[in-house]
């Protein structure tokens, strides 16, 4: 690694120039995609790439797709090596084979000078639909592989130019919405074809020997970045176990997700070891999901002008054993692993949090909670209704939580109430905050969010990947946990608790009510100004029972007055009760 | 121009520290008034303003024709949070659809985002019990007692203004027209906006935002045209008063006040307004603005006579954040804007080495105060402006003709210190680094409404104004590939001067959802008559009827479960549904075949006012000829100018005469060269460069290997 920059001015302008080029891709496909997971939900990546499939330049998209692009690119030069021509474009999906999930579709082209490979053009997209045994090929209770869908290993898309038409008709044939899905596959060809006329702008005015300099140069810069950074950190090691309630087949079994940190000098290392071994349900991770969201954690709390790229990854070792949740071999079903990637977002943090106390926030709501609800019309047409919900953060040391926001694994947005109800035969009840969720704290959770569906057809089947029903976000250092997961069904006029991951028939009127779960609060509630206190009673996001409770502090419910005497009486006796003198760093 | 019987429009265009006004006779003669902004009274400044201008040339207010105002009451308002006290009342269930937002962040692996604060706390939003169904069928009739008890609960809150938006009020207002009425009997007086009188359109979340907004700032900005009026009244202008709308059309004062939504953008939209109407004058189909001052630099394109608009945006959220691809910044705002790209850099931008040894310019910015180390008024760190006074690109004694002395050995200095050590770089090696990152970072900008939009920057020609602008515009299209470059005269003053050349313009929209193959032309005739109606009914109230009256529909369309429209135009003969394969073809590169089901989801009016006779003159005549620069603040940072207040006319004010040369330097490769100081008269016979073109208003660099001269009206059209 060069340890300065030989052109300081002359490296900046190409650097901002290959940003701009990586986040133009992202840009073609977001203008030209078809579907709203790719549109509202940016459920995709771009990159640049070089000769070697090191990620130089990455787009600002998806956290969930960090470093997903080296083991893609590797797989595919395993695979076609020196054959690659120019025209050539590949495809591949296969988790074994250099993918995360069948949904997520690379698409990958190298980038030619006068015959040499100097370049890759890089895309995944979450697609519509990529076959298997359930619409979306995203459930989470298939138990191998060959149920998720069509496998592709790296293969040809195109040949020196030429459509691959073998391709092509397997995936009309295998996939249920083909026009959405070629539309969206067109979006990540455009995208590689403005990036390979950019790259050759780029050689035209500095020479291809330059390009690639600069490309190593961007690469030694940011390993300089991150590792300034990591030297400046605490040296030690710091362990975490979190746990997913269950996989969803083997009902009430705990899964626990371990990572010991060890950080010496400017390298970090995270090791997965005594994670759980893979699971039957799909929610297994690829090692390059778990080095995802453990690099999302580690750019969290690092400088953000440090790149996503190779630089980055010089410095960090992720370690995960094959055979376990963080590293899963054949036949493992990975399509609903998002919920282990977020997951494991709670591990790092809580190993982190122990190493720098004031810059970790406290658990989140625990990811998203994934709604299905399908069936068939009168007339025998088919819909299908998904939606992902995520909610409120968890206590920071110097803020609360925020209420009603997305999740910093995977920043996806709600769709609009009314926009469903035009499209599904569904109508939604609610889109609230749920008062008194967060966990308590100087510093509270954020207020997650509950949403509640009527069917409006005869009969459908209703999915539901929810967690955090057994095992709740934490809180930290005083900070209390969140409250759990929780899944209600109205019907008949009765209303019925359910599990968190749930598959069963909802009739028409029926309700099915899903309440987010809290996430953890940070630091004493009893040092919560009381003033903050009598603000979320004002507001309706706490109760005056958890203000009196949970906060110590009383309040004049007429008046919206803090009765100041009653409160310190009150703070005194709860601090008397409770078992400790200095907060616990977690709580759960 | 003593003479009374003239007959003059005036424009002002009222900034943070300085408000423009700008007289234009109806023979073309030009003349500009700078004063202080008073902060507490926008609308004083203007009516002391003209009565200085009155007093000085003999002109009365009889003389006025026309008053046309770009403000940024309005969007201060709401940046500053100093809005109203408002209610928000909504169907039970939905009361924090305000705050929860779309969910996305602006922001990634940033544990310290923090949501803009919401408009109306959760106390003040109340929730009532009814329900309509996605197809406007009511099934739970309203509960009066509920709002009788809600707005109680609200007013003994003490309210102001008082927003309403009922789920699938886009469908059916019924029950918003009822808690309306419930209102108007209980709180006579109270501000009131119903989302189905405000916004039609379907999304819950968008439409309470939009009308929150619009309820939010209403009563400031009714308080301000008011008073505004009232002035104008006591200097005797009786002609109406235009305000300047975020899409570029103006509409009323009273058109403002009730929809004060319209204007948010009211400032920086004049500038793109003035570049569409003179690009078919000066030759060009195609113009990419660019407007750069102190703190910000912003990009809008400009083509075959039409301004390029965006359906909705965010206020607040307009510096991007690297890039376009992450939103949710701001307050979302639903109403067509002109579609501008916005970057924080500007000559007030601060130049550092980060600890990766990488030269680095803004986010951070001087501003105003301290400003740039030349200015000497306590700035510590290197900016833009220093850099380029560095270079010799800046007068490096003074600016704005004198009136702002520099302090170049400072700049000098620091720069030395803090930037070109530590990179172990030449002085001015150091500084052309910055200028040029500073360009680079712009060029997002400009990348933004071009190539990220699909359109090949090549085509087009550089339109560059504002204080810095000319200063940069050369350099920036030569790293774009882009030929020419136009720098129109006073490009300082160049937002004021837009206003005088748009049109009264209101835009209508409702949600209207069908399948666009087997439509009823019948159906689709009466729903666009109803729009068409309102829009004519607006028109008229403000004097316009008959042949002043122009219409456009459209329709937004979109293959059946695409999430996202295309808008495009409805004419006789063309269903819509090919009108909207032609346009995804051209816009994406592609359509989908002939059976793919395209559906309608929106109906769009603009209703235009046309003005009897041309809004400006063909040509514009500024008194003391050609070389004169009108008087506005120096480049690096308008805001630092001391108060200037001098009528326009004959030139008899006393100038600083450019220097004839200076040196100046253009990169390692060609170094340092004499470079001619040049008046904008002085390029009558074309010139090669390097050149200087000093202003008062702003100074513009012609790179060496340009070309410029003047054309006809005045302006610098560049070849670079």
């Amino acid at each position: 690694m060069a340890t300065r920059l030989s052109d300081p001015i002359g490296f900046e302008l190409f650097k901002t120039t290959l940003l701009s080029i990586a986040d133009e891709m992202a840009l073609t496909i977001l203008r030209t995609a078809y579907s709203g997971v790719l549109k509202d939900n940016m459920d995709y990546s771009t990159a640049l790439c070089d000769a070697q499939g090191r990620t130089v330049a990455q787009g600002l998209t998806l956290p969930a797709h960090l470093s997903s692009f080296p083991d893609a690119l590797a797989a595919t030069i395993r695979r076609y090596g020196d054959r690659m021509r120019p025209g050539d474009v590949f495809a591949l999906n296969d988790p074994f084979e250099g993918g995360m999930h069948l949904p997520d579709v690379f698409i990958l082209k190298p980038i030619f000078h006068e015959g040499r490979r100097v370049a890759f053009a890089a895309t995944i997209c979450h697609q519509t639909d990529m076959g298997g045994r359930v619409a979306g090929s995203n459930a989470s209770d298939s138990t191998e592989i060959f149920q998720e869908g069509l496998r592709i290993p790296p293969v040809k898309m195109y040949d020196a130019g030429e459509p691959n038409e073998t391709l092509f008709r397997l995936l009309e044939k295998n996939v249920r919405m083909p026009v959405r899905v070629f539309g969206d596959m067109r979006a990540q060809l455009a995208a590689c074809h403005i990036a390979e006329e950019a790259f050759a702008r780029l050689i035209a005015k500095h020479g291809v020997g330059q390009v690639s300099a600069y490309m190593e140069e961007i690469l030694d810069y940011t390993e300089r970045l991150t590792r300034a950074a990591l030297a400046e950190l605490p040296d030690g090691e710091w362990s975490f176990t979190d746990w997913i309630d269950d996989d969803g087949i083997d009902f009430g079994a705990p899964i626990p997700l371990t990572v010991a940190l060890k950080k010496h000098g400017d390298q970090m290392t995270a090791d997965w070891t005594g994670t759980s071994a893979q699971v039957k349900g799909a929610i297994n991770n690829t090692l390059s999901f778990t080095r995802a969201a453990t690099y999302t954690c580690l750019k969290s709390i690092l400088p953000h002008e440090i790149l996503c790229n190779a630089g980055f990854y010089r410095a960090i070792e992720v370690i995960a054993p094959p055979g376990t949740i963080a590293n899963a071999v054949p036949p493992a079903a990975c399509a609903a692993r998002g919920l282990t990637g977020f997951r494991m977002v709670d591990t790092v943090f809580g190993a982190l949090a122990q190493m720098l106390p004031d810059r970790v926030i406290a658990a989140s709501e625990g990811g998203n909670t994934g709604v299905t609800i399908g069936g068939y019309h009168a007339d025998r047409t088919p819909f299908i209704f998904v939606e992902f919900i995520c909610s409120a953060w968890g206590g920071r040391p110097w803020a609360d939580g925020l209420d009603g926001n997305a999740n910093l694994f995977a920043n996806m947005s709600l769709p609009s109430a009314e926009v469903t109800e035009t499209e599904q035969p569904l109508e939604i009840l609610c889109c609230e905050l749920i008062p008194d969720v967060g966990g308590p704290g100087r510093y509270r959770g954020g207020m997650s969010i509950r949403r509640a569906y009527r069917l409006t057809e005869d009969e459908a089947v209703l999915q539901v990947r929810a967690d955090r029903h057994t095992f709740r976000p934490y809180g930290l250092y005083g900070g209390g946990p969140g409250k759990p997961s929780r899944n209600r069904l109205i019907a008949d006029g009765r209303e019925r608790e359910l599990t968190a991951k749930i598959t069963m028939t909802m009739r028409r009127g029926d309700v099915f009510i899903h309440d987010q779960p809290g996430p953890g609060g940070w630091g004493d509630p009893l040092e919560r100004d009381p003033l903050r206190v009598l603000r979320d009673v004002a507001n309706e996001l706490v109760s005056l029972a958890s203000a009196r409770d949970d906060y110590g502090v009383v309040i004049d419910a007429s008046a919206l007055v803090v009765d100041e005497a009653a409160t310190a009486r009150r703070r005194a006796e709860l601090r008397a009760a409770r078992g400790w003198a200095t907060p616990p760093v977690i709580s759960r | 121009m003593t003479t009374s019987s003239s007959r003059f429009r005036v424009a002002v265009d009222i900034g943070g520290t300085f408000t423009d006004i700008v007289f234009l006779d109806l023979d073309g003669r030009l003349h500009i008034k700078k004063v202080s902004s008073s902060v507490e009274d926008y609308a004083r400044a203007i009516v002391d303003g003209l009565r200085e201008v009155f007093d000085e040339t003999g002109l009365g207010g009889r003389d006025v024709v026309e008053v046309l105002h770009g403000t940024t009451v309005a969007s201060n308002a709401l940046l500053e949070l100093r809005g109203a006290r408002t209610g928000l009342i909504t169907t039970r269930g939905f009361r924090d659809v305000l705050e929860i937002r779309r969910l996305r962040m602006p922001k990634l692996y940033d544990l310290t985002w923090e949501k803009p604060p919401t408009l109306v706390e959760r106390r003040l939003r109340m929730e009532v019990g009814e329900r309509i169904d996605a197809r406007g069928a009511v099934q739970q009739p309203l509960d009066d007692a509920d709002v009788e008890r809600a707005l109680d609960r609200l007013l003994g809150q003490g309210i102001e203004a008082l927003a309403v938006c009922l789920l699938n009020a886009w469908a059916n207002p019924v029950h918003e027209e009822r808690i309306k009425s419930i209102v108007h009997r209980r709180a006579p007086g109270l501000p009131l906006c119903i989302s189905s009188e405000v916004l039609p359109e379907i999304k819950e979340y968008e439409r309470t935002s939009t009308t929150v907004i619009n309820t939010y700032v209403l009563p400031i900005v009714r308080r301000y045209l008011a008073t505004l009026r009232t002035g104008l009244d006591g200097i005797a202008v009786r002609g109406p008063l235009l305000i300047m709308q975020s899409s570029g059309g103006l509409m009323t004062g009273d058109a403002a006040a009730a929809r004060p939504m319209h204007i948010i953008e009211s400032g920086p939209a004049a500038g793109v307004v003035g570049a569409q109407a003179l690009a078919p004058r000066i030759g060009f189909a195609k113009l990419i603005t660019f407007d750069m001052g102190g703190t910000t630099a912003k990009a809008s394109i400009v083509e075959d006579g039409a301004i390029s608009r965006a359906t909705e945006y965010q206020v607040g959220g307009g510096i991007m954040h690297g890039s376009r691809l992450l939103t949710g910044s701001g307050y979302l705002l639903r109403v067509p804007a002109i579609d501008l790209a916005e970057v924080g850099a500007g000559g007030g931008s601060i130049v550092w080495r980060d600890a990766g040894g990488a030269l680095q310019v803004g986010p951070r910015s001087a501003g105003a105060s301290p400003g740039p180390l030349c200015y000497d008024l306590g700035g510590t760190e290197p900016t833009v402006t220093d850099a380029n006074i560095v270079l010799g690109y800046l007068n490096p004694t003074a600016l704005a003709g004198g009136a702002v002395k520099l302090n170049a050995a400072r700049a000098h200095e620091i720069f030395q210190e803090r930037v070109a050590e530590p990179l172990g770089l030449p002085l001015a090696e150091a500084a052309y680094g910055a200028h040029l990152i500073a360009a680079s970072n712009m060029m997002r900008a400009i990348r933004a409404v071009s190539s990220e939009r699909g359109r090949d920057p090549r085509e087009y020609a550089l339109f560059a104004f504002g204080g810095n602008g000319p200063l940069f515009a050369a350099g920036m299209a030569r790293a774009l590939e882009m030929t020419r470059v136009v720098v129109p005269p006073a490009p300082g003053l160049f937002s004021a001067f837009g206003l005088l050349y748009s049109e009264v313009e209101h835009h209508y929209v409702r949600t209207w959802r069908r399948p666009a193959r087997g439509l009823d032309p019948a159906d689709l005739a009466e729903a666009f008559g109803r729009l068409e109606a309102e829009a004519r009914a607006q028109l008229a109230a403000e004097g316009f009827t008959g042949a002043a009256v122009r219409i456009a529909r459209s329709v937004d369309c979109r293959y059946q479960g695409q999430s996202f429209e295309l808008t495009v135009p409805v004419t006789a003969g063309a269903s819509p549904e090919e009108a909207f394969g032609r346009e995804h073809e051209r816009t994406y590169g592609h359509r989908a075949g002939a059976d793919e089901p395209v559906e309608i989801v929106s109906l769009r009016v603009v209703g235009q006012g046309l003005s009897d006779r041309p809004r400006v003159p063909e040509r514009v005549n500024r008194p003391g000829g050609p070389d004169m620069a009108p008087r506005t603040p120096p480049p690096g940072g308008p805001e630092t100018a001391p108060r200037i207040d001098r009528p326009g006319g004959p030139e008899t004010a006393p100038r600083t005469p450019p220097a004839a040369s200076r040196r100046a330097y253009f990169g390692p490769r060609a170094g340092w060269i004499v470079t001619p100081i040049l008046t904008r008269g002085d390029l009558a016979t074309p010139r090669e460069g390097p050149a200087v073109v000093e202003e008062y208003d702003a100074t513009c660099l012609v790179p060496p290997g340009a070309r410029a001269k003047l054309d006809v009206y005045g302006n610098i059209v560049m070849e670079v």
